[in-house]
């Protein structure tokens, strides 16, 4: 009797976990309930390197470029050019700004904040390389700058003892398979990318990252209605969860900017 | 372009877009295409820094004169994943260097090819041809 009782119990357990599975596929969790994030997240695929003995041709393939001619830094400089002018999702700023947005974009060689080894800041950084997570806070790790962000997510408010920064004050909060992080108290020497994009002080940035399997989605959604006409949230980016070990977070080189007295021109990057 | 390349291409746009390490200045804006110039010399320093490597070589005329040059590379963070590491550079050895001098015209330029006494090289390949392979 007993057994059968337990064999009942058991299939009702059984049938509430798939039923369960069927409408909401659980993400892991932390011991605390929370969606767990822990990991090492968005690693970039290998180059494409040709080895024969000894040598490395570490390969650029630049669509259109003769590797021969003569517009080989022009191919290369233009790249990123022509892929954020394909790509439709740009902040749109107040129209009587725009005129200024191009004159920073037209000089951004030598006026992009983040040429003179400055940080890029939220949210032009980008997602974290590495997220840890302790009951109450999560730590964001930058393996490529040595940053971290220290981000509270106890219910406390934003502190009001700090300086303006690139990266601003971080509370976080769960909403379900969802980490909301709000951020304020930025400084203006950061740019939201490279066309001349400035902001002021009064920029707010909510950052969504959502666990997805074995994935993480993350975005930015940016307001500073002094200068922007509207929010402007970033396309999503997804970032895969490494489990190599050769992935784990190295120190990163300082960053030294040797460049800046020799740039002669103002081609756009 | 076959299914192989096309990967390669996705591969080298998220090089240099999406995970750009650090802000990169244009590569116009400072060397030119049209004076490329070979080098010989000793390898005296290798500055493994962002957001360029930069590799100092004393050049030596054939009279002996020794003048000493800087040359810029890409970044540590995409050369670590090509598998070149600083100790690919050649610390205090005599290498040939294939570099784009800057535009201002000082000792200075940017390193396409460091060939080895041994015959090897580290080679950044740039531009279409990169396909073939």
């Amino acid at each position: 009797m007993t057994n059968m009782l337990s064999a009942a119990a058991a299939a009702m357990l059984l049938t509430g976990a798939i039923t369960a599975a069927q409408t909401t596929p659980a993400s892991p969790r932390t011991q605390d309930g929370q969606v767990d994030l822990n990991g090492i997240w968005g690693v970039a695929p290998l180059p494409p390197a040709v080895k024969a003995g000894d040598s490395v041709r570490w390969l650029l393939p630049l669509k259109g470029v003769n590797p021969e001619g003569t517009d080989v830094f022009k191919g290369l400089d233009r790249w990123q050019v022509d892929a954020r002018a394909a790509a439709p999702n740009k902040p749109e700023y107040k129209p009587e700004l725009l005129q200024k947005v191009k004159e920073l974009s037209d000089k951004q060689g030598v006026l992009d904040p983040a040429f003179y080894c400055k940080p890029q800041g939220v949210p032009r950084m980008g997602p974290p390389t590495q997220i840890v997570q302790t009951p109450g806070q999560v730590v964001f790790l930058y393996g490529a700058s040595n940053l971290f962000r220290v981000i509270p997510a106890d219910g406390r408010p934003h502190r009001a003892d700090a300086d303006p920064s690139y990266m601003g004050d971080s509370i976080g909060r769960f909403e379900g398979d969802t980490l909301v992080v709000d951020v304020t108290n930025f400084n203006d020497d950061t740019w939201l990318g490279s066309d001349g994009y400035y902001h002021t002080e009064a920029m707010h940035v909510v950052e969504r990252l959502r666990r997805e399997g074995d994935a993480i989605i993350y975005t930015a959604t940016v307001e500073d209605p002094a200068v922007l006409a509207k929010p402007w949230t970033t396309t999503p980016r997804t970032l895969k969860r490494s489990t190599s070990a050769s992935d784990a977070l190295l120190e990163a080189p300082p960053c030294v900017e040797h460049d800046a007295p020799h740039i002669v021109t103002l081609d756009h990057h | 372009m076959n299914r192989r390349w096309a990967g390669v291409w996705a591969l080298a746009g998220m090089l240099l877009g999406g995970v750009s390490m650090s802000a990169h200045h244009s590569f116009a804006a400072e060397f030119d295409i049209n004076k490329p110039v070979t080098l010989s010399g000793t390898v005296t320093k290798i500055e493994w820094v962002n957001p360029h490597v930069y590799v100092f070589l004393d050049v030596r005329d054939a009279a002996g004169k020794v003048t000493p040059w800087s040359l810029s590379s890409l970044g540590p963070a995409a050369a670590r994943r090509a598998g070149v590491t600083r100790s690919s550079f050649g610390q205090g050895e005599t290498v040939t260097v294939l570099a784009y001098h800057a535009k201002d015209g000082s000792n200075f330029g940017f390193m396409r090819r460091m060939t080895f006494a041994d015959g090897h090289s580290i080679e950044l390949w740039l531009g279409d041809d990169a396909v073939k392979q």
